[in-house]
């Protein structure tokens, strides 16, 4: 089983590894590259499926629950990220954001190799944990997508705006698909985000944590939660958006990528070390 | 061997070209009118906006009647159009075929690199094909004019970017709004470029204002490519309502200055704003661009991207030329093989027809003869098929040892020589090279000794 497991995660990093050339190779050239646009997304949905199942047979093997444990979230984060892309570009024409979303799954997946798959707070604690996990993960998977869709917004509007469309960005989806995923992102990612950090701090509560890195953790995520709630009601407000709003995805997600750098250096009483 | 004969936006204006134009139905006659010269024996036209190419063959093995052909060609286009033979280029054999291949390539093209020039040279080749008067020679050539051209398009860029200033501003707006449908573009002023600017937006399905000092003119610019007309005191709610401002006047300052702009910024809500300015001098403040979201492009901007595909375009056309001169010398280089051997298997074919088909009308005539008309049908298949695979193997390998021994053919005589004398066959070369039975022949495979030439012409 730990064989199979091992096998799978093998070619899941051989599957995005590839997927992210196609992805590159496809921005970099001026002409169409068909074979790369067919291919890249075929790639990373055979990678996904790998990666899902080396989720499932390690968690069987750890008789870990994947919402338990840091190591799993972390992979989880990869996968989710992966599944959204696929399930985006399908519907709008956002084929190149592969090009970060690629990468950044292969970093959760291998960074998750370097964090214990521990087991977590022990029933009844666990409930309230795991659903506290649970909405953080998808929060942050969403909130990645949307710095992701942000930063190919910036790097989009900069080209436009020194008007040097020769190369191959001129690939990158439009100007305004961008700005409106990104919206949509972080819509759907706020609500999660919120019930994260209400469980986050019952739990807290529960569990009387205080240490340095929970505080820090938590003045984070408290960060975060405040920094996209302004990008989206100054965006419905004052109609903030395009390069704003890409300023303040691209922000609230490295405040969340922080939290999550904390969980794995500093892993505290919740990580279960 | 072929010839092209025939002129193009190098060598002839566009009063002289004209004159020669045939349209599509034109063809067929003029195509039968070149096949009762006597010297052509298979032709094509070639006519588009920018050239009226004949590309024709004659009978004679190695092409030693191409001189004739050409002068042919020459005549019937001059019969045509009085004059124009100070025009006319004339390219022959080897040259030809590289000009054909440059041609089917686009790099000949006014546009380098526009794609309509291999869809109108596959059409110029149906239709000869549908007139009869392709054969052999054509139906080696033209195919690989195509495949040189595939060759070119999928291993360089020199048919990529936008190539004029109205599908560049087009190509742009998709850029920023993504889809274009339900967009509004406001039209200030006319010009040329600007109304091929509308036209393509409209084509989208974007809602058109056209604003403008003279109602008139307005209204005469709505009836001819839609929108609705607005007076030039609308231009500031019109701006409002924008996501494309096209601007084309004559109007000595600016027609929107940053004020106008900025004021109307906050109400927009953050939505894109995207000008087209073609107005020299220009119409649009450029500082509007410091707005957020608002991008303003003036003639210059977009003339700058239009070089930048050509100059993109010129760079990949030298790969280009290279992959064209590459195909033209395999090419020659299995056409030189290919005459060399053709006598042969011709009269290999002929002989193994022969036999079987004698060896089968025997025994039809005697232990069959109870079959039914299905059934010799079937076996009258099975011969030919036979043949074909009994010969396929050995027609590869002598092509093959030809076009390796190019230089000093003496081993394909020598096995030429074997299978004259192993088969007892006449390998003379005959006056005309005889045309293949079906059109995927081209590539060589299919030999068919009964089918010498097109409209039973010049076979002798």
């Amino acid at each position: 089983m730990q064989q199979l497991a091992n096998t799978a995660f093998l070619l899941g990093l051989i599957g995005y590894s590839m997927a992210f050339a196609l992805f590159v190779i496809d921005l970099a050239r001026r002409e169409p590259t068909p074979l790369a646009v067919r291919w890249a997304p075929r790639l990373v949905g055979a990678a996904a499926a790998l990666h899902f199942a080396h989720v499932v047979i390690s968690s069987f093997l750890t008789h870990t629950c994947p919402v338990g444990s840091v190591h799993f979230a972390l992979s989880l984060v990869g996968l989710l990220s992966v599944v959204i892309y696929l399930i985006l570009r399908r519907r709008e024409n956002l084929h190149a954001i592969g090009a970060l979303v690629t990468p950044t799954a292969l970093t959760f997946l291998v960074a998750a190799q370097f964090v214990g798959a521990t087991r977590v707070a022990a029933a009844p604690r666990r409930a309230l944990l795991n659903f506290h996990i649970t909405a953080n993960l998808a929060g942050v998977t969403l909130f990645l997508l949307a710095a992701t869709a942000g930063v190919l917004y910036l790097i989009k509007e900069r080209q436009l705006r020194q008007k040097r469309l020769a190369s191959g960005p001129a690939k990158l989806p439009p100007l305004d698909v961008l700005d409106t995923t990104l919206n949509r992102l972080l819509l759907l990612g706020f609500p999660l985000l919120t019930l994260g950090v209400v469980s986050g701090a019952v739990f807290a509560k529960q569990v009387e944590y205080g240490n340095a890195a929970d505080l820090a953790r938590a003045a984070l995520a408290y960060a975060t939660w405040l920094v996209v709630a302004g990008v989206l009601v100054l965006r419905k407000v004052a109609g903030w958006r395009g390069r704003r709003s890409a300023y303040g995805a691209i922000l609230g997600t490295a405040f969340v990528l922080v939290v999550l750098v904390l969980y794995v250096v500093l892993p505290g009483a919740r990580g279960g070390s | 061997m072929i010839v092209v004969v025939g002129l193009s936006h190098r060598s002839a204006p566009i009063e002289v070209r004209e004159r020669l134009a045939l349209s599509r139905e034109e063809v067929p006659a003029v195509l039968r009118e070149l096949m009762d010269q006597p010297a052509v024996a298979e032709v094509l036209i070639l006519s588009t906006c920018n050239r009226v190419e004949v590309v024709a063959a004659g009978s004679e093995a190695r092409g030693a009647d191409l001189p004739a052909v050409a002068d042919a060609a020459l005549a019937a286009l001059e019969a045509r159009a009085p004059g124009v033979s100070a025009h006319v280029y004339r390219h022959l054999g080897a040259d030809a075929v590289q000009h054909l291949f440059r041609v089917a390539s686009s790099l000949d093209s006014l546009v380098l690199g526009e794609p309509q020039i291999l869809g109108q040279l596959k059409q110029a080749f149906e239709l000869a094909r549908e007139a009869g008067t392709v054969g052999l020679r054509l139906n080696r050539t033209i195919p690989r004019a195509i495949r040189a051209a595939k060759r070119v398009r999928t291993e360089t860029s020199v048919g990529s970017g936008q190539v004029s200033v109205p599908t560049v501003a087009a190509d742009l707006a998709t850029q920023i709004f993504g889809e274009l449908r339900g967009r509004t573009a406001v039209l200030v002023g006319a010009g040329e470029m600007a109304e091929t600017v509308a036209r393509l937006l409209v084509a989208e399905n974007v809602r058109l204002l056209v604003v403008g000092r003279d109602p008139a003119k307005v209204t005469e610019l709505t009836d001819r490519i839609g929108g609705e007309p607005r007076g030039f005191d609308q231009l500031q709610p019109a701006l409002q309502e924008a996501d494309v401002v096209i601007t084309s006047t004559s109007a000595p300052s600016y027609v929107v200055p940053y004020q106008l702009v900025a004021s109307g910024h906050r109400a927009r809500r953050g939505r894109s704003l995207f000008f087209i300015d073609l107005a020299v001098p220009r119409d649009v403040d450029p500082r509007v661009s410091d707005l957020d979201r608002v991008f303003a492009y003036n003639i210059d901007d977009f003339s700058r991207l239009v070089e930048e595909t050509f100059s993109q375009r010129r760079r990949e056309a030298e790969q280009a030329e290279q992959i064209v001169q590459s195909e033209a010398e395999g090419f020659d280089r299995w056409l030189d093989a290919t005459e060399q051997v053709t006598p042969a298997i011709v009269a290999l074919r002929s002989k193994f027809e022969s036999i079987l088909m004698e060896e089968l009308e025997r025994t039809l005539r005697g232990r069959l003869k109870h079959l039914s008309d299905e059934d010799r049908a079937a076996l009258e298949k099975m011969r030919e098929a036979a043949v074909n695979k009994l010969l396929h193997s050995a027609t590869v390998n002598l092509r093959l040892v030809a076009q390796e021994n190019l230089e000093d053919g003496m081993r394909t005589e020598q096995m030429v020589e074997a299978l004259t004398a192993l088969f007892e066959i006449d390998c003379d070369p005959p006056a005309s090279v005889p045309r293949p039975s079906t059109p995927d022949a081209a590539g060589g495979e299919d030999i068919n000794p009964t089918n010498h030439d097109v409209n039973g012409k010049a076979s002798a």
